[in-house]
């Protein structure tokens, strides 16, 4: 049996592990870390007698509350054995708001590693990464694996830069003795309804984008619930390391803008560099030009996955006919 | 004369004969040679490594046992053949166009995609493929009029390496290769050209070659596409032979050597194909280099209508193709995966199959 705490539980792909987790039989305690009050979907969850789930507020980017979490009573109470660290996302989290002089993202890693080090009790940590930090050849869509090239181009965009520091965070602890570590790198993760993660350039406020014209890069995408099985599946077995966690499906970016309810203008080098610089004025998103993966797509390896964890992507990403007759995006079982 | 003489490991003062000096040196035809009925170069090969000597091609079980070795998984794509598919009504103005055989292949293309999306996971596109079709149709038929032949040692499924000469300034020879592929298997197969990875960095080019089922020549993208059991294209010459000038026509450049050991590795054959005709599509008289440096292209090839007549110096003499493909060359029923680390060994069987190669063109030159 395993107890778990789950870090930004009330960001949406948060709340779909611990509800993954909470139908799990073989995870017996949740303890969900969020920076907000409870999500409403968690009150189910929460009102057991005792109950499975436990709800805790903290700021796991700054130093003293997340030591006093991981020092806490209730911590200790629970018997915490496993964490599952869901790293903040979005532009902000990757350089708006520097925590001692770190992105929060990149902090808020560093912090998590370093409690789960320090905690005794603590035997697992497996932390969502991006798949993002891959260093892309020219070329429409490349096959990455786990061994493939990170992007260490001192001139990288900060949003990615941060999640490259993760990674390279929790790839350093991968082979310690003291805490088995594994580093989900997940692509562009969708929901039902069209909600997008982890994707430097899509995720955010629906509304109008801008790529390079002439480019239309091939996406991987997954499911969040895939993202969550994976997850459980981390936590069950006794495997440590790097994995890519990839679902069935590769679409262009375009494709998936329009699925998704954003548009994305193409538009030549000139024009986006002024769109480009209003853009993030106004809105503060990473720079089109710079980022990578608007050129060049990637799909993942998902061997190493699906060897030492047993993960399959369980879910497709299409478009089906909602009760209005519109058309979204949708993720159903395979 | 080779310049460097290629040693074997722990036979130091014996160099295997240099590639250039034809296939006289290995006292047989390459063509026979590589493809297994007589093979002093491999005994030769062998009592030098301290290896047991091999027979004949192994067969029944023994070849079996000896079959490729990449991974089949899920995700190898199988195509209908042709009478599992029934072409249907045409639905819109190109399926008019288009003969009953003709929609049957390209309807065979469509699992290759994923049904959701469209697309797999190198960006080919069914869809797209089938609106480029008869532009290429057409040269296929109209403008190059390809004869091709020796269809029947092309692999009906699985994974094999198509190894053919290149030339000719745009990439015709890969277009009509596909195109005659598809034309002449049953299940319908789609060959996937591996690309310069400067293709990949091409506004529009980049994106219409992946819609099209071609790939961006990295190591994990050709391992990708050999553990689907894809047809791999590989132009060995890579840029040396589109630029080639016209006093080389029909000789092979130095080939890249990468194409043996990812064979080796994976225990996949390679099959290859003379064509001719794209030497003479685009007769190079020099390459401007320094030019060429200075725009930052791979070569600037000028050509009696390039670039005198601006891009309209582009289009390709209207000369026949032909195309040929020779018998498999099963290297991995004769070395195994381990072989492929040894860098002497990989470049010596690139310089064979190149020879064979070579061979393939001058005979059917004639």
């Amino acid at each position: 049996m395993t107890r778990v705490l789950v870090s930004h539980a009330d960001e949406p792909l948060g709340r779909r592990i611990v509800k993954t987790l909470f139908h799990d039989p073989a995870v017996e305690v949740i303890l969900a870390v969020g920076s907000g009050p409870a999500p409403r979907a968690f009150d189910r969850f929460l009102a057991g007698s005792p109950p499975r789930v436990l709800y805790a507020r903290g700021d796991l980017s700054k130093h003293r509350p997340a030591a006093d979490l991981f020092r806490s009573a209730r911590l200790r109470d629970a018997a915490i054995d496993s964490v599952v660290h869901v790293p903040a996302h979005g532009a902000a989290a990757g350089g708006a708001r520097p925590v001692a002089g770190l992105p929060a993202r990149t902090a808020e890693a560093r912090i998590v590693l370093q409690q789960c080090l320090e905690a005794p009790r603590i035997h697992s940590l497996v932390a969502i990464g991006s798949a993002f930090v891959y260093r892309l050849a020219p070329g429409n869509a490349n096959l990455l694996h786990e061994a493939s090239e990170l992007d260490l181009d001192p001139d990288v965009p900060a949003e990615l830069r941060s999640w490259i520091d993760c990674d390279m965070l929790l790839h350093g602890e991968a082979q310690s003795g003291a805490l088995r570590v594994v580093l989900l790198r997940v692509p562009t993760v969708v929901t039902s309804g069209g909600f997008v993660f982890l994707n430097p350039w899509l995720e955010g406020r629906p509304g109008p984008r801008v790529r390079p014209l002439g480019f239309d890069p091939l996406c991987a995408v997954v499911a969040d619930k895939d993202v969550a099985r994976a997850v459980r599946l981390a936590l069950r077995s006794r495997a440590s390391g790097v994995y890519n966690v990839s679902g069935g499906e590769a679409v262009p970016l375009s494709l998936l803008a329009r699925w998704t309810g954003r548009s994305a203008w193409p538009l030549p080098a000139p024009a986006l560099g002024l769109v480009e610089v209003a853009l993030r004025t106004l809105r503060g998103r990473p720079s089109a030009r710079r980022l990578p993966p608007l050129r060049y797509g990637f799909t993942l390896d998902g061997a190493r996955a699906e060897e030492a964890l047993g993960f399959r992507p369980a879910y497709r990403v299409g478009l089906a006919r909602a009760g209005d007759g519109r058309l979204r995006l949708e993720t159903s079982a395979v | 004369m080779h310049p460097d003489p290629l040693w074997l490991d722990g036979i130091p003062g014996e160099a295997l004969a240099p590639p250039d000096e034809g296939p006289a040196c290995l006292g047989s035809d390459p063509l026979l040679t590589l493809a297994g009925a007589s093979d002093p170069f491999f005994e030769r090969l062998d009592r030098l490594r301290g290896a047991p000597a091999l027979g004949p091609p192994a067969s029944g079980p023994e070849r079996e046992a000896a079959a490729p070795r990449v991974r089949r998984n899920r995700h190898w794509t199988v195509t209908p053949s042709l009478s599992e598919i029934d072409p249907g009504e045409p639905s819109d103005l190109l399926d008019r166009w288009l003969d009953d055989d003709l929609r049957q292949r390209l309807q065979a293309l469509s699992h290759l995609a994923h049904a959701e999306s469209g697309y797999d996971r190198f960006g080919f596109s069914p869809a797209a493929f089938r609106r480029a079709v008869p532009f290429f149709l057409g040269l296929y038929r109209h403008w190059f009029r390809v004869r091709s032949e020796g269809h029947e040692h092309l692999p009906s499924e699985g994974p094999a390496i198509l190894v053919a000469n290149h030339g000719g300034l745009l990439p015709f020879d890969g277009a009509m290769a596909v195109v005659d592929v598809l034309l002449h298997t049953d299940p319908p197969r789609l060959v996937r050209s591996i690309v310069d990875r400067w293709a990949g960095t091409l506004p529009f080019v980049n994106v219409f070659f992946a819609r099209t089922g071609q790939v961006v020549g990295t190591r994990e993208n050709f391992l990708g596409l050999l553990s689907e059991g894809q047809l791999a294209l590989v132009f060995p010459e890579g840029m040396s032979g589109i630029r080639k000038p016209v006093t080389q026509r029909y000789r092979l450049q130095p080939f890249h050597v990468g194409f043996v050991e990812l064979a080796l590795r994976t225990r996949v054959p390679l099959v290859p194909v003379a064509i001719i005709g794209s030497d003479d599509q685009a007769p190079i008289l020099f390459d401007l280099a320094p030019l060429a440096r200075r725009l930052g292209l791979p070569a600037f090839p000028v050509t009696p209508t390039f670039p005198w007549l601006g891009p309209l110096g582009l289009v390709p003499y209207p000369v026949p193709y032909r195309i040929v493909y020779g018998p498999a060359l099963p290297l991995h029923e004769r070395f195994g995966p381990e072989d492929a680390d040894d860098a002497r060994l990989v470049q010596h069987l690139a310089d064979e199959v190149r020879r064979t190669l070579q061979t393939l063109l001058d005979r059917r030159r004639r």
